[in-house]
């Protein structure tokens, strides 16, 4: 084979390797903070005129680069909870975000406060895993520690925006108190 | 033994019944499916172990040297049973196996009974033997299951790790005991494998301190040899091995963490007339002191204690070690990243001959080694360039001191790749086997043969250049290659005096190696990954000027060898693994043909229970060693996580 035609095979070879990964690849840890953000909205009461008690979708947020893979938003779109069905929706900007009841924030941690004080009074729990979240004023916090995630969560922050969390899920975390840790 | 079985199988039973829901197991880091995700609890979740690979790859990835990470995962899925059979994934070393309780292994070739040229530490504790310049492999256990990673550093590592750090690094990481807690019990019947059971138990005194405390033993059977009819008879090599230990880890503060652990063994190997039987005892203590992400002080100290009673090669061996370590990283300016160390290690080696026919002379020594090392590394462009250049000069008491200085630079371009190169210089310091070997030690004529060990025997010596690319295309593909032309001199040869019968060990040969390392890790879905390699190896030595020695058992090494492992999650919690090897036929007297071998391994995990059955399937008369042939076989393995 002339080499023109075995580099472009080879190229072709690494093009279709990398296409698999991009359709599959998502690192485990994604994955795990993904379902972490499902198991939330089985915790929270929010307030109903947010999320009636009808069968109306309750919508979990993703503004930035998602964690939720093709696989996990599928499976999550067969879920309920509390006889709400569940739906994802991706945002670029915090602009198009109309319903929305869980928000997982994936933006450099600068641009995060301004995110924030604009979901102000529509009752959004709001997720991110960058650091400084909580001081800014956002609620839950995930982090890992010891090859575990863990999460954080900003109480005040959360009962500002009628929030109810339940106890189980104030157990399960650590309660941020002002200041947080180098971790 | 019986016993010991009947009441393990116990306490899994107990197990079960007492704990049936116990959240997930915390070791429950396979990549899980959507569905099974979604339908854990939230606290499971937060058992979940995340891999920590995001992190790594980073850093390996600019890595200026062949460094490969064997880990937990990778080793769990093999259905490894010791440390050598988890080092056969490491595409970039030779292992072959030699009998149940014996192996020999080296990275770039040089792999004999005596593979005097890799230097391996388990938990920062160095286990290279200075009576015969290798490592006892039987003596060396560890849990598996603890295992954090395996780093395998092939090519010089002597400026950071020391002397005799020739052709690579295998450096075995434990988990901190932060991360092994609860309990952990398996139990395994087989052929080869005949028996092995395990169990450990890691909790917290505080929030501070935690341990773990573990047990385990290993049953070996035989393996074979030929008769002169070429009928297989047995070899009588059943070996049996039984380790205590613990760690502890003790976190005052997020910036300072102390850590002790130690490891209690004894085993006996089959052999004629009598058994041989080995023991041991060490302990490691390390200080953390973390200033800053890139400043921190490292004290260490390790006590080691082996004996062993080797019946075939007719002399015990009782070596006491005690050694102490300082490393010190600091950063200067906005560009450098200062590392400098000091060590002391004293040993205590003595050793008895059971016949006057083999003896080491003086039967006791006592040596110490004295180190310091200093290197830099900085950033010449951007966060693009970045070279790292030091030096270790170490004192021992037979050559003196001996300075190891390398130099590394690695250019990366952007995220996904990395250019390196490195030129090295690393010594091997004699070993009594080097200096103070004689056969026979009473006095004979010189028209007798006889060895008289190796008075003016002085470090064997090489020049490395390396050269490697590594790159990831995408998200969940990483290549590496890795290339290097070695060049040796003062090698190990044995030679008469002239116009004598009396064997002298000299330095009479010289030489070079050339080799290519490619190796990758690959998950086209997230059910399966591939990882593997594929080494090319080739070596010339050669007689010095006024030396005439025959060089061939310096190293029976293949020039190819592939590596291949496939791991498969596949649906119903079955798992499906598989880890292939070939190795080229090695030619000559002491050779074997070349071979494929392939550990085949099918697990069933049910929460915290976990049943595997694992194969050792190859060719009838599999051979990895002149003379000894391993066989076929298999084990089931259950195992509790809780």
């Amino acid at each position: 084979m002339p080499p023109i035609k075995t580099r472009i095979f080879s190229l072709i070879s690494i093009a279709l390797l990398c296409w698999s990964i991009d359709a599959h690849g998502q690192s485990s840890v994604d994955r795990v903070k993904a379902a972490f953000l499902f198991h939330f909205t089985q915790f929270v009461e929010w307030p109903p005129s947010v999320l009636p008690a009808d069968k109306s979708p309750l919508v979990i947020g993703v503004l930035g680069e998602s964690p939720f893979d093709a696989y996990l938003e599928e499976a999550i779109s067969e879920e309920t909870v509390q006889g709400h069905p569940v739906t994802i929706r991706r945002y670029k900007d915090v602009a198009e975000i109309k319903t929305c009841h869980i928000l997982y924030i994936n933006l450099p941690s600068g641009t995060i406060q301004t995110v924030i004080s604009q979901l102000k009074g529509r009752s959004i729990l709001t997720v991110s895993d960058k650091k400084g979240f909580l001081q800014t004023g956002g609620m839950i916090r995930l982090f890992s520690e010891d090859n575990k995630i863990h999460f954080r969560i900003n109480q005040v922050a959360a009962q500002a925006e009628h929030l109810v969390l339940s106890s189980k899920l104030l157990g399960l975390a650590e309660i941020y108190e002002g200041k947080e840790g180098q971790r | 033994m019986q016993q010991f079985f009947i009441r393990g199988i116990a306490l899994i039973a107990f197990s079960i019944i007492l704990a049936p829901q116990r959240a997930f197991a915390q070791a429950q880091d396979t990549a899980l499916d959507s569905k099974q995700l979604l339908s854990l609890s939230l606290e499971e979740l937060m058992n979940i172990e995340i891999h920590s690979v995001s992190k790594r790859p980073e850093k390996l990835s600019e890595a200026a040297s062949a460094i490969q990470v064997i880990t937990q995962e990778d080793i769990k899925r093999s259905g490894a049973t010791n440390l050598p059979e988890a080092l056969r994934l490491a595409p970039n070393l030779q292992v072959a196996q030699v009998n149940s309780h014996a192996w020999l292994i080296s990275a770039r070739g040089f792999d004999a009974i005596f593979s005097n040229k890799l230097l391996v530490l388990i938990d920062g504790r160095n286990i290279y033997s200075p009576l015969f310049a290798g490592v006892s492999w039987d003596a060396q256990n560890v849990l598996l299951e603890d295992v954090d990673r395996i780093e395998v550093i092939s090519g010089p590592g002597a400026t950071l790790w020391g002397a005799n750090a020739v052709n690579g690094v295998v450096n075995i990481i434990t988990k901190d005991a932060n991360s092994t807690q609860g309990f952990y019990m398996s139990e395994s019947v087989g052929s080869l494998y005949k028996y092995s059971a395990s169990a450990r138990y890691g909790g917290k005194i505080g929030s501070k301190l935690a341990y773990r405390v573990y047990g385990m033993r290993n049953s070996y059977d035989t393996t074979y040899i030929k008769d002169k009819a070429g009928k297989d008879i047995s070899q009588n090599d059943e070996a049996e091995i039984t380790q205590l230990g613990f760690r502890i880890d003790y976190t005052p503060s997020e910036k300072s963490n102390v850590m002790v652990l130690g490891n209690f063994y004894v085993g006996k190997e089959n052999a004629r007339p009598e058994k041989s039987g080995i023991d041991g005892q060490n302990i490691t203590g390390r200080w953390t002191r973390t200033f800053s992400p890139n400043s921190e002080l490292v004290v260490q100290a390790f006590v080691d204690r082996t004996w062993k009673r080797d019946i075939p090669s007719l002399i015990s061996e009782e070596l006491y070690t005690y050694d102490i370590d300082l490393q010190h990283r600091f950063p200067i300016g906005k560009r450098h990243s200062l590392l400098w160390g000091a060590g002391y290690r004293f040993m205590r080696d003595e050793v008895i001959s059971s016949t006057t026919f083999v003896g080491i002379v003086p039967n006791l020594r006592n040596m110490d080694v004295v180190n310091a090392f200093v290197q830099d590394e900085v950033m010449l462009w951007k966060d693009r360039l970045k070279l790292s250049f030091g030096s270790k000069v170490q004192h021992n008491v037979f050559t003196g001191f001996e300075v190891q200085p390398d130099a590394r630079l690695a250019f990366m371009p952007n995220e996904t790749n990395t250019v390196w190169a490195a030129v090295s210089r690393a010594v091997r310091t004699p070993s009594r086997f080097d200096k103070d070997y004689f056969l026979p030690f009473y006095p004979v004529p010189d028209s007798v043969p006889s060895v008289q060990g190796g008075p003016d025997f002085i470090s064997e010596t090489l020049i490395a250049y390396e050269l490697g690319y590594r790159v990831r295309p995408c998200r969940n593909l990483s290549l590496s290659l890795a290339t290097f032309f070695n060049s040796y001199d003062n090698l190990y040869s044995v030679e008469a005096v002239p116009g004598t019968q009396t064997y002298h060990i000299q330095n009479g040969g010289e030489g070079h190696s050339v080799g290519l390392e490619l190796s990758g890790n690959y998950q086209p879905f997230e059910w399966w990954r591939l990882r593997g390699g594929y080494t090319y190896f080739h070596k010339e030595i050669r007689n010095k000027p006024g030396h005439n020695a025959d060089y061939y058992n310096l190293g029976l090494d293949p020039e190819h060898q592939v590596v291949l492992q496939s791991i498969m999650s596949l649906p119903y919690h079955f798992q499906l693994d598989v880890a292939g090897r070939y190795v080229d036929d090695i030619p000559g007297a002491m050779g074997v043909s070349d071979y494929l071998a392939a550990d085949v391994r099918i697990a069933y995990v049910l929460r915290q229970f976990e049943l595997a059955a694992v194969g050792r399937l190859f060719n009838d008369d599999h051979s990895e060693f002149a003379g000894t042939y391993i066989p076929r076989n298999f084990y089931l393995k259950l195992t509790c996580r809780l």
